[in-house]
Formats: structure tokens, C-alpha cells, sequence
């Protein structure tokens, strides 16, 4: 296999907070294949959006520690300094946000948005040879009437099309890692599918790879070529995301696809849910993470931090046991 | 089950809300719930969802129809005795751990509605106690703060909170929304052991079309203000007969790759509810559109036992191989579109 395009090695990110210190991210192993999209799903608070910021280096102002290697292209990411990592944000490493409206600005039309993104990547081109390159964006990301759209302010446009106009400027930069950080939560169905679509149908334009954070596993399954799982700041397993998602072998994997409704199960019937809570920040690892609400968990699971651990076939699962489980 | 030969418990007869004479939040809604019944809502943000809910308990008057509960006019009902109407009615809010005040403890958020509604206070105590142990709730939890408890502690208290003046009927919009799927099983186990026990009945609005296939008896579909197709869940979801529902339904990849179908991706933009399309609404951006559907707007008519649906040509797009052909037809063009 070539070298992965990211490879990062016991990734650890800390927060101060009001009850202390908070572990964010616990040690994160996790590859990017080049070319690749990466599904990344998990609940609330399991630390994918922590790791989309390490990336592309905006980590919260409460950040009071980050350790570990972030490998992007040979260039470790971690402790680079910001000069050295603005050059990369926009140019080789570009984001999708969540809430298209809260990411454009109000007073810009979105012609400027995209001239500016290009302007950033290429300081010689002209204002027109921008405009032009950035009308034939939109047509690209299905904008209709682009002329129009291109002096027409962010309020203008309806939800879909914002979030058309957010992956038109990051396809402007060509980038090498593109994050998306759960880019359709905030459009409804009909608008989340014609998104997908574009995704799929885009990411012959982006010559890189792509990260996809959502907690729709359909979405993931549909769209990505490879999933990580993650609970609690760590990457419970990873792998060929058809793969992950029909035979999972974490106990925390199986569960989250178990709670996902199944469109054969009879109506009325029990709806399955994960008992207890998500591991608090500020307690200390001791044993696996995930051992206070596992069906599975024995006295070893408690006082040994399981590693992720390959099983063949490019896959890899951070549990003890997930050979002899049934 | 509910009996088809009862009166409704609630009907929509024409309703019609317009804000600032412009605006058709509403349009000619005809909609009723029978009584322990699950009636499921869904649509795009902007359809008119969250107004049929305020409608229903007397927070957005209407233009025109009638809303009746129990046979009687909302309107009289709230004018008459406002507090029994809202005994009847409760709302269950959306971000339960936002709609608890950080100020109070959870026994006082309880009990306001017994001093509100001026509940007997040893009945309504007794009523307190039961609920806390119905919901799992331990009965410590009366001293605590919101910040001292879970969140699904803190949804079941909301729960409970609606409870407490014994609902007939609990409008639930967007109950899961935010929820991880880990723990939004736990909270419609709840409320469907609730609707067994109480014989309570729902509205229950969502996004979530597994939430929705999964709880609800019948399902309302509702685009631009209109309420374009009603259909029992099952048949909706294995045959839907408008194409907007075709494609809605459609949009719901599964996890297994084997069972994965194409989802029929709607072109162009969800229209203004200021400047309506003509003819049909859902015309602009239907894939199976004929040009009759630019110019007659299609009446509300039945297609089947218990389904009503607003479209000239019903059942003509389905998650089907058909739609997959015109899907390609479609994918040739934009490719061919996207060549430079």
C-alpha cells in the first residue's frame, strides 16, 4: 500500500476546563489513505470534531496540551508553527463547517467569498479571471443561474445552496484534505441527498482525500470508502467501512449499529439503546473505554487500556477480546 | 388499535393560517387523529410542520377552518376553560435539558403545574411519586438542579412535566432531534409504553424517517403548507404515492451495501412560500411532471383505504427500477454538463 497521505500517532489533546483537566482526544491512531474518503462517526462529545481542528490546526483557545504526530504528506503537524500552518489552511488542507450560514460572512456577496479563496491560493490573478473561474465553480457544484448568485449576499440563498457555495470555495483550493464536518446535519432530506450526490460525484475534483464526520452511518456507509469508530477521545476500530459496518467486531461498534432502527424489525417492538453515560473528559483512562457500559466486558477489560490491534484484512479494533466474541 | 368507526379525537377542517396576508404557512388542511393514535408528521423545514403544531395548541390563530378536539371548536374550548383545554394538550419540547429552568429543582418544576391548574395536592402528589417511579426516575431527583442530572434524566423529567395534568393528547415536535441514536431508543420506548398504558395519543413531529416508520400508525406528508399525501406508515413507506414522498422516502440510505438503493435526488430549490409555484407545487422540482401539473392544482382525493393523496398522477414515481432509468438519464446530463 503507498504511504498514507495523513498518519497520525498517539494523538492526545487536552483542555483546561472549570473541573479540570479535560482528555479530549486519548491517543489517536488513524491513517488517510490518499484518494480516499474517511467516514468518522461516534456520539456527542467522542472527540470527531477535535480531531477535524487538530488538523487543519484551529484547536480551542482552552487547548493546554497537544502530543503525538499528526504525519500530513511527511510534515508532522503538531507543534508547527501558525505561520507554517496558515500557509497550509486554505490552500492544502480546506473545511466544510456544519451551519453554512454561521461560515459565510453577512456583508460579503459570495462572489467575493470565492474570488478571495482564490486570491489566497494564486496572489497574481486578476479580479476577472477569478470571477470567471468561480462562475464555473458553481455550475460545477449544481448552482443554477450562476451570474446571479455570484452578487448575491449569503441570506439570499437558501440552505442547500450556502452549502453548495462552502464546497465550491473549498474545491477552489484544490485541496489535498478536505474536512467536512457534518456538512448536511443542518439541510433537510431531500437537500442532504442532493449533497451527498455532489460529494460523490465531486471527488474526482479533489485530487486528495476527504473526512467525513457525521453520526448518520447510512450516510457513511453510502458515501465513504473507510470508517473510523470513535467513543471517548480514542478510535475504538477502523477499516473498509462496508466491511466495519456489516461484521463489526467492537463491542461499542456493534452497539451503535444495533440502536439504529432496522427497517425489517416489526413495529412496537423494543428499540435498542446503549445504557449508562459517555466516559467523562476529566476522569483518567484505567482500563478500556468503553468497558462501563459493555455487555462484554470482563476484569482485564478494566485495568488494561486495550491497543488498536490489526486483524488482517485492513482492519484494526481496539479490544481485548473481539476474537472470542459470538 | 385504534377503531376507524370512532370519532376522531382531533380534525383539521380547511385550515388555512397566512401570516401578513403573504405568507401561506397553512393551506386547506384537512387532517384527523383518532384517539390513541401515532400520527406521524414529516417535510422539509419550511412545509408548515411546526405551525400545524402551534395551531393545535392554541398558540397560532387561524385564518381560516376549524380545529376541533373532542367534537368541539378549539376556539370555543379555549375561551371557555383555557386551562382544562391546556390539561388536554401538552407539548413536549424539543431540547429537554434547555426547557427545564436552571433555577428550579426538579421537584419545583414539577409541581408548578399542580398550583397552575390547581390540582388537588395530595392526588397530585400521589400523581408525582407515581410518575417519578413509571419513568425510572429515582425520587431524589426532586431536590436536584437541571445541572445535577443526566440528559435522559432530564428528558424523562419533560416527559414527566406533560404528564403531570394527565394529557389526552401530546404534540411531540422533533422529540429526538440532537439525540444520539445510543439513547433516542430509550426515550420512544418510553413513549410508546406511555401511549400503551395511558391510551395518550401523539403528533409526532420528525426528521427522522426510522423514528418515523418505526412508531408512527399513519404518517402526514406535508410540502409548501399543503399536506400532499396521508397514508398508514407502512403502505407510505413500501408504496409511496406522491413523488415527493416517493423521493423522501427514498433518501434513507441503510447500512448493509446489499440492501442499499439509489435515492431519487430532486433537482432545483425548495420554492418560496411567498411566491408559490403555480398549478401543482411540487411541480418545479418533480421528476415525473406532466404539463397539466404546471397549470391544475390537484385536489385532495383518495387512493386507497385510508390514503389521501394531493397529486394528478399518483404512485407514477417509485424507489423502483424506473426511477433508477431516469436517474442515469439524469447523471448522463449532469456529467455531460460537467464536461468542460
Amino acid at each position: 500500500m503507498a504511504e498514507p497521505l495523513v498518519a497520525i500517532r498517539n494523538l492526545k489533546l487536552e483542555a483546561g476546563t472549570a473541573r479540570g483537566r479535560a482528555a479530549i482526544l486519548r491517543g489517536i491512531d488513524l491513517e488517510i489513505g490518499r484518494g480516499r474518503i474517511l467516514g468518522l462517526v461516534g456520539e456527542s462529545g467522542s472527540g470527531k470534531s477535535s480531531l477535524a481542528a487538530c488538523l487543519i490546526g484551529l484547536t480551542p483557545a482552552n487547548t493546554s496540551a497537544i502530543s503525538g504526530e499528526i504525519r500530513f504528506d511527511g510534515q508532522n503537524l503538531v507543534g508547527l508553527d501558525p505561520t507554517a500552518f496558515a500557509r497550509l489552511r486554505g490552500r492544502r488542507i480546506a473545511m466544510i463547517f456544519q451551519d453554512p450560514m454561521t461560515a459565510l460572512n453577512p456583508l460579503f456577496t459570495i462572489g467575493t467569498h470565492l474570488v478571495d479563496v482564490l486570491r489566497h491560493r494564486d496572489p497574481g490573478l486578476s479580479r476577472a479571471a477569478a470571477l470567471s473561474e468561480a462562475t464555473a465553480m458553481l455550475v460545477k457544484v449544481g448552482i443554477a443561474d450562476p451570474e446571479a448568485r455570484i452578487a448575491a449576499y449569503p441570506h439570499q440563498l437558501s440552505g442547500g445552496m450556502r452549502q453548495r457555495v462552502m464546497i465550491a470555495m473549498a474545491l477552489l483550493m484544490r485541496p489535498d484534505l478536505l474536512l467536512a464536518d457534518e456538512p448536511t446535519t443542518a439541510l433537510d432530506a431531500t437537500v442532504e441527498a442532493q449533497i451527498v450526490e455532489l460529494l460523490a460525484a465531486l471527488r474526482r475534483e479533489v485530487s486528495g482525500s476527504i473526512v467525513f464526520i457525521s453520526h448518520h452511518l447510512g450516510l457513511v456507509a453510502q458515501l465513504c470508502d473507510d470508517v473510523a469508530v470513535m467513543y471517548g477521545g480514542t478510535v475504538v476500530e477502523t477499516g473498509p467501512v462496508d466491511a466495519v459496518l456489516t461484521d463489526p467486531r467492537h463491542p461499542y461498534t456493534r452497539a451503535l449499529i444495533a440502536c439504529e432502527i432496522d427497517e425489517d424489525d416489526a413495529p412496537g417492538g423494543r428499540l435498542l439503546s446503549i445504557p449508562g453515560e459517555v466516559p467523562d473528559p476529566v476522569r483518567p483512562m484505567t482500563g478500556c473505554i468503553f468497558a462501563p457500559r459493555c455487555a462484554h466486558a470482563v476484569e482485564t477489560c478494566r485495568s488494561e487500556v486495550p491497543e488498536l490491534r490489526t486483524s488482517g484484512d485492513g482492519r484494526r479494533a481496539a479490544c481485548l477480546r473481539f476474537e472470542e466474541l459470538p | 388499535m385504534t377503531d376507524p368507526a370512532a370519532p376522531p379525537l382531533v380534525s383539521f377542517e380547511d385550515v388555512s393560517v397566512v401570516f401578513g396576508g403573504r405568507v401561506h404557512a397553512l393551506d386547506h388542511v384537512d387532517l384527523t387523529i383518532a384517539r390513541g393514535e401515532v400520527l406521524g408528521l414529516v417535510g422539509e423545514s419550511g412545509s408548515g410542520k411546526t405551525t400545524l403544531c402551534r395551531t393545535l395548541i392554541g398558540l397560532t390563530p387561524l385564518t381560516t377552518g376549524w380545529i376541533r378536539i373532542g367534537g368541539a371548536p378549539l376556539i370555543e374550548t379555549m375561551a371557555a376553560d383555557p386551562l382544562g383545554f391546556r390539561r388536554r394538550v401538552q407539548m413536549l419540547l424539543q431540547d429537554a435539558v434547555a426547557s427545564l429552568s436552571p433555577r428550579l429543582t426538579i421537584g419545583r418544576t414539577l409541581e408548578e403545574p399542580i398550583a397552575i391548574h390547581g390540582l388537588p395536592r395530595e392526588a397530585a402528589r400521589r400523581r408525582l411519586d407515581g410518575l417519578l417511579a413509571r419513568l425510572g426516575l429515582p425520587r431524589d431527583i426532586v431536590t436536584k438542579f437541571p445541572h445535577q442530572i443526566s440528559g435522559g434524566q432530564a428528558r424523562r423529567v419533560g416527559v414527566a412535566r406533560a404528564l403531570m395534568v394527565e394529557p389526552d393528547l401530546i404534540v411531540a415536535d422533533e422529540p429526538t432531534a440532537g439525540l444520539d441514536v445510543s439513547v433516542q431508543g430509550e426515550l420512544l420506548n418510553l413513549l410508546m409504553d406511555l401511549r400503551r398504558d395511558l391510551g395518550l395519543t401523539y403528533l409526532l413531529v420528525s426528521h427522522n424517517l426510522n423514528v418515523i416508520r418505526r412508531v408512527t400508525d399513519r404518517t402526514a406528508v406535508m410540502y409548501l403548507g399543503q399536506i400532499v399525501e396521508t397514508a398508514p406508515t407502512r403502505d407510505l413507506f413500501d408504496r409511496p404515492a406522491h413523488p415527493y414522498a416517493a423521493a423522501l422516502v427514498s433518501t434513507n440510505p441503510a447500512i448493509d451495501p446489499k440492501r442499499r438503493r439509489r435515492p431519487i435526488v430532486l433537482g432545483g430549490e425548495i420554492p418560496s412560500v411567498v411566491d408559490l409555484p403555480s398549478g401543482c407545487r411540487f411541480h418545479t422540482r418533480c421528476p415525473v411532471a406532466q404539463p397539466r401539473c404546471a397549470v391544475d392544482v390537484p385536489a385532495e382525493r383518495e387512493v386507497g383505504p385510508g390514503r389521501r393523496v394531493r397529486c394528478h398522477f399518483p404512485f407514477s414515481l417509485a424507489p423502483t427500477a424506473a426511477a433508477d432509468a431516469l436517474l442515469v438519464a439524469a447523471d448522463a446530463a449532469t456529467a455531460a454538463a460537467a464536461t468542460p
